[in-house]
């Protein structure tokens, strides 16, 4: 496969995500600008400037109207999808790690930073009121005193939001009434990147302690592990087969010290049944910060502290390859 | 995908005719649609004055897509790619080398790797990469001493801790000390093989291999660093029997050692030990070899 590479950005990757229908790929950045990307061409169709800092966090609603980013600016910013015009601008205490929409598209939530002497908030705003966008108010602020939460993802029906923690700890929070539904603690150090299966029914996490963990949403029963002998820093679940990928790689501080060789800086596939890794795919100089497959299957990108998305598609060899168990 | 040539055939006669008449104008750039191939030819004049042509082929793909999506397609750019022209900017978005995932089949190339890794992970714990014998960067049964030295090694490490321990040390030596003796006695493990029973086998080998010449206790000791002086090897031997006579080769201009040495003990037993214990030992960084002298050819 020849991926397609897109600079869209001057700093590494922070994370990156499709639209609902994949033709879309959006990808934040450590530098201030959000780019949206064409998937199947790799054309930038445009940007979203307005941050002033890195922006951590990226979605998009199901109709690919709005977009929400999250940045270290202190800063919650809502956009028009088709225009780039800021359409909504919620200012925080600290920096917003994490955000998205809600299945419907009209409940937001984001999570802010434990820093500067402020706590880890995770805040919820329905924009069908626009007063609360207004005054700057969410109807629902959960504060997380003791660990600060570093990926969230929604769960099923709207009804709550998963988040992973700093020292490796799941929790459900309802959307309602942000009461803690469940809680497990299945990974021993920092949760690097949670994502969804197509349905969610299923989430993958990624954590620093070296292994992905695939999970059932709404019980939060853990079901599979992936091992690797690095911190994982994203993994993500393909739609149409049993697979998972991961991306990571030793820390960015250490980078500069050893070979793109021994840096383990491919992106692992690993069948998610066997738990067991069948194919590697090499490409970024250096970790991969976050990986995310097309909602077709067919191809997936990966986002790196190289600073570049790389769009690949896979090779027929990919979907006729069956592990031998 | 954009392929690009650069096409700098000469032109025909009737061309540059033309190109006399009126220079510096370029003809205007092509765009043919042939079935689903696109091809532009644009003209480009460089620095240098010299005339190019661009050729670059597209690929036309139609997809089906749904009405959103292709709504979508048909959107305004924005931001920073307000004014890129329609399909790719090659500024942002470029075709990278080919790259293929790798397929791990089989159980047993994982483990291959696995194995490949690990031992590397617990050598650099463990250091056990020194060799026993002679502290060289290979493994202990791989070392070339195995057979004639190591074995005496560990019982005349403990000789030597001793006499290097009540040592009394000659005044006014600032010369660097044989350490190196000393390290052996970190007690690592010797398998029984190679203690008691091969020792004997070394010994009784040895006066063998020296064809019984003579009676001779001269070892010759060599890889010895160029600041060696006598009072060094002095000391380094000293502790395995009494010498009779030290001969370290020097040059004759600079007066530094040439990197190797005789010395002569009374007994041939001491000068056994002393192969023994001193051939292997890093001294002043160097390994040092210690054979026994080979007779002169008179």
């Amino acid at each position: 496969m020849r991926p397609i590479l897109l600079q869209g950005h001057e700093r590494s990757i922070t994370q990156i995500k499709y639209n609902r229908e994949g033709d879309l790929l959006f990808s934040v950045a450590k530098d201030t600008v959000t780019n949206v990307w064409y998937s199947v061409n790799g054309e930038r169709l445009g940007t979203y400037n307005g941050h002033t800092g890195a922006v951590w966090c990226v979605d998009c609603d199901w109709d690919t109207k709005n977009v929400l980013t999250g940045s270290a600016d202190n800063s919650c910013r809502l956009w028009d999808c088709q225009t780039g015009k800021q359409l909504a601008l919620l200012e925080t205490n600290s920096a917003v790690r994490t955000c998205g929409f809600d299945y419907s598209g009209n409940i937001i939530m984001f999570s802010t930073d434990k820093q500067m002497g402020y706590q880890c908030f995770l805040n919820f705003f329905d924009l069908r009121d626009p007063q609360q966008i207004e005054d700057n108010q969410p109807y629902q602020s959960i504060p997380c005193n003791d660990h600060k939460i570093t990926s969230a993802a929604w769960g099923p029906l709207g009804e709550f939001v998963i988040a992973g923690h700093e020292n490796g700890e799941f929790n459900q929070f309802s959307a309602k009434d942000g009461e803690i539904l469940k809680k497990v603690k299945e990974h021993t150090k920092q949760i690097n990147d949670l994502q969804t299966s197509l349905d969610l029914t299923m989430f993958i996490s990624a954590s620093k302690d070296n292994t992905a963990k695939l999970f059932d949403s709404a019980t939060m029963d853990h079901i599979k592990t992936f091992r690797t002998e690095r911190p994982v820093n994203s993994a993500a679940i393909s739609p149409i087969m049993d697979h998972v990928v991961m991306g990571g790689g030793q820390e960015a501080m250490e980078v500069t010290t050893t070979s793109t060789r021994i840096g383990k800086f491919e992106a692992r596939f690993f069948h998610a049944c066997y738990e067991e890794e069948f194919g590697r795919v090499k490409g970024h100089f250096g970790p991969i910060n976050c990986v995310a497959f097309h909602p077709d299957g067919k191809s997936y990108a990966s986002g790196g502290e190289d600073g570049y998305t790389r769009i690949h598609c896979f090779d027929p060899q990919y979907f006729d390859f069956e592990l031998e168990a | 995908m954009p392929s690009m040539e650069y096409d700098d055939s000469k032109p025909s006669w009737a061309d540059q005719v033309e190109e006399e008449v009126d220079e510096g104008t370029l003809p205007p750039p092509k765009e043919i649609i042939k079935g689903n191939i696109k091809t532009i030819t644009e003209y480009k004049i460089d620095d240098d004055g010299k005339k190019f042509k661009i050729v670059r082929t597209f690929k036309i793909e139609t997809r089906k897509a749904s009405k959103a999506v292709a709504r979508r397609k048909n959107w305004k750019k924005f931001g920073n790619s307000e004014f890129d022209a329609k399909g790719p900017n090659v500024a942002t978005t470029t075709v990278s080398d080919d790259v293929f995932m790798v397929f791990i089949s089989s159980k047993e190339d994982l483990n291959a790797q696995d194995q490949e890794e690990d031992p590397m992970n617990k050598l650099k714990g463990q250091k056990i990469v020194s060799c026993r014998i002679c502290k060289g960067d290979h493994w202990t049964t791989r070392c070339p001493y195995k057979d004639t030295l190591g074995p005496m090694q560990k019982e005349l490490a403990e000789q030597l801790g001793l006499s290097t321990a009540d040592k009394d040390k000659p005044a006014g030596s600032g010369e660097p000390e044989p350490a190196q003796p000393a390290q052996s006695k970190t007690g690592k493990y010797v398998p029984p093989s190679l203690r008691d029973g091969s020792t004997r086998r070394g010994e009784s080998m040895q006066p063998n291999r020296r064809g019984g010449s003579d009676d001779n206790a001269t070892i010759r000791v060599t890889n010895l660093s160029e600041d060696t002086r006598e009072t060094d090897l002095q000391e380094l031997f000293r502790p395995f029997g009494s010498i009779s006579r030290i001969y370290l080769a020097k040059d004759k201009n600079t007066g530094q050692s040439k990197g190797f040495a005789f010395i002569s003990f009374h007994r041939r037993e001491d000068a056994a030990r002393a192969i023994a214990g001193v051939s292997g030992f890093g001294y002043d960084h160097l390994i040092l070899n210690v054979e026994w002298a080979k007779p002169s050819n008179n």
